[in-house]
């Protein structure tokens, strides 16, 4: 097949992308162990695990059990911290050829903000991903994630002191999801990344105890793609143009171009990493094939040209 | 280097030459790769992330220990039937496709001449310590290895007559007596280092099994000052130091290590259980 015509690279808004593909945070570390398997060039992005101003060992064991067609994870937001982060981790990220994503997040406004300005330091950095919705921190972390008037003074004290681009992650687990897209756009917010993993619990029955030790953990995999294309459809209709870089579940070419066509502008794969280091420049190709099979040839033409279903006319008893 | 774990280690493609069943739900699951890999230089402990053809579910490969290594393209391993994911690949068939990384991991610390190794091994923790006892056997002797081997029954107590093949003693245990000494594996074990103290033999302890039997070993390897390694196994979504799943308590500098990369061999002084 000649899908030479397809041409994947993107923008999402100032940034400019090789292929929409970003690996999602928490799902490809730093980058370094993946460089075994798969050739690094070939992805879009890469967004890092979680940094924080201080290191952090994370949650206890078990932290990760598989439910259908899915898996908690409770890992405890683990990561090396901003200054071991700067110093041993961006350099290898930097030369890799590909858009750096830094994911990062604070336990309150301070560390937030000292996150944001520390990262402003590294050199390289094309995008940080304010996470304002892990489920796995235990102090008040929740407020920023669910309520909007919250997420939009976070995110416009973190846009304060940041030259860099911030793409706010935003948590399925809000009451509103336009809402909250809605504040954090306002607050200066570049971009909104959707979703984040959504609570969830398992319990082994043998043992009558939580499948993992912090009982609840966040859901990811396919198991939770049509409530994150359901997130980034409603956030698109609503905030027409405004960065949404689409994730949850993503396995296939297929997968990745119902979220083009949903309203999102690029895309992140994580979970599916993990059972497949190469799993993103599979889906890749999966892609180029499909754009040019169903006559896109590039994925911003595809981005929001969901059509409506005609409708039957409304039968009344 | 944080990670140095697993650098040998090839995603590539195998698929399954034979299914083994040995009865009471193990199998041995033979492979036959598609490509050169690294699994002929495994070292016993190393494992193998192993998934089939399951679509979207069942999402993750599982992990297992490396049992045997012909060459660079054939290598196998020994399950039990456990959760869904054993379960599926006890009724893998011949020709079957499966997707593996493999060798991955930290294994057994090398031989020392003159200190004989106690391997012990419960149920299912079997494969490294086999291999490990047909490595030494070959490499060093016979009388380099013994091995220490519980199961619940008779039936949980596999290959005995490769141990016999080789030459290498066994001191086996059920906890129903219908094999070997009556109760928990660690019963002979212990006699043996005791003895061991009193002639002044220099010994180590390898294990591998359920965390009971662990824990058990890593008292006994603590108390009588014997070195003693332990082949952990923890929940693994990926295997090679990504997913940070496989937690690993420890002493030192930092609470966690990982079973996948650290791992899953630790030396017991290091493992912090209470």
């Amino acid at each position: 097949m000649n899908t030479s015509a397809v041409d994947l690279a993107t923008t999402f808004g100032p940034v400019g992308l090789s292929t929409p593909f970003i690996a999602a945070s928490g799902c490809f570390a730093y980058g370094e162990q993946f460089a075994a398997f798969t050739d690094l060039s070939l992805l879009g992005g890469i967004s890092t695990k979680g940094i924080s101003p201080l290191p952090r060992y994370g949650n206890p064991v078990p932290r990760i059990c598989e439910t259908a067609s899915g898996m908690l994870n409770s890992i405890g937001l683990e990561n090396v911290g901003l200054e071991v982060f700067l110093s041993e981790k961006l350099p290898f990220l930097r030369e890799q050829g590909l858009s750096v994503w830094v994911n990062f997040f604070g336990t309150d406004f301070e560390t937030y903000i000292e996150c944001a300005r520390g990262l402003n330091r590294g050199q390289g950095i094309d995008v940080l991903e304010m996470n304002i919705s892990c489920p796995n921190i235990k102090k008040g972390g929740i407020e920023f994630g669910t309520v909007p008037e919250v997420a939009h003074r976070l995110t416009k004290a973190c846009v304060e002191v940041s030259e860099i681009p911030i793409v706010v992650k935003l948590s399925p687990n809000a009451g509103d999801i336009v809402g909250m897209a809605q504040a954090v756009k306002e607050a200066g917010a570049m971009g909104v990344s959707l979703i984040n993993t959504i609570t969830g619990m398992a319990i082994d029955v043998h043992t009558q105890m939580p499948r993992i030790a912090t009982t609840y953990g966040g859901l990811s995999g396919p198991a939770i793609k049509p409530i994150a294309l359901r997130m980034v459809h409603q956030v698109a209709r609503a905030l027409p143009g405004f960065p949404i870089c689409g994730m949850g579940g993503i396995s296939n070419g297929e997968d990745a171009l119902e979220f083009l066509l949903a309203g999102a502008h690029c895309l992140q794969v994580g979970t599916a990493c993990f059972a497949e280091p190469g799993a993103i420049v599979r889906i890749t190709d999966e892609l180029r094939n499909l754009l040019h099979r169903v006559g896109f040839s590039t994925p911003s033409e595809a981005v929001g040209k969901l059509k409506t279903r005609p409708q039957e006319p409304a039968w009344s008893a | 280097m944080a990670y140095e774990a697993g650098v040998s280690a090839t995603a590539f493609t195998a698929h399954v030459e034979r299914n083994r069943p040995l009865g009471a739900g193990y199998f041995v699951l033979e492979f036959a790769a598609t490509c050169e890999t690294g699994v002929a230089d495994v070292v016993p402990g190393q494992f193998a992330m192993v998934r089939g053809d399951w679509g979207r579910d069942l999402l993750n490969p599982r992990a297992f220990s490396v049992f045997e290594a012909a060459d660079s393209r054939h290598f196998s391993i020994l399950g039990k039937v456990f959760g869904r994911g054993t379960k599926r690949l006890a009724a893998a068939v011949p020709g079957e496709k499966m997707t593996i990384l493999a060798p991955l991991g930290v294994g057994f610390r090398p031989a020392r001449a003159g200190v004989t190794q106690l391997l012990v091994a419960g149920g299912v923790g079997l494969p490294p310590l086999h291999l490990q006892a047909k490595r030494n056997a070959a490499a060093v002797g016979p009388n380099a290895v013994e091995v220490f081997y519980g199961g619940r029954t008779r039936d949980d107590l596999l290959l005995l007559e490769d141990f016999e093949a080789w030459g290498v003693k066994t001191h086996l245990a059920t906890e129903d007596g219908s094999l070997g000494t009556r109760g928990y594996v660690t019963k002979p074990l212990v006699s043996r280092v005791r003895e061991a103290a009193q002639r002044g033999e220099s010994v180590e302890l390898l294990a591998c099994g359920p965390t009971g039997m662990l824990q058990a070993v890593r008292k006994l390897g603590l108390d009588h000052g014997v070195p003693t390694q332990l082949c952990l196994e923890e929940h693994m979504a990926c295997g090679f130091g990504v997913c940070l799943g496989c937690a690993v308590p420890v002493y030192g500098e930092k609470p966690y290590r990982y079973c996948c990369s650290d791992g899953p061999v630790f030396d017991a002084q290091e493992v912090r259980w209470s």
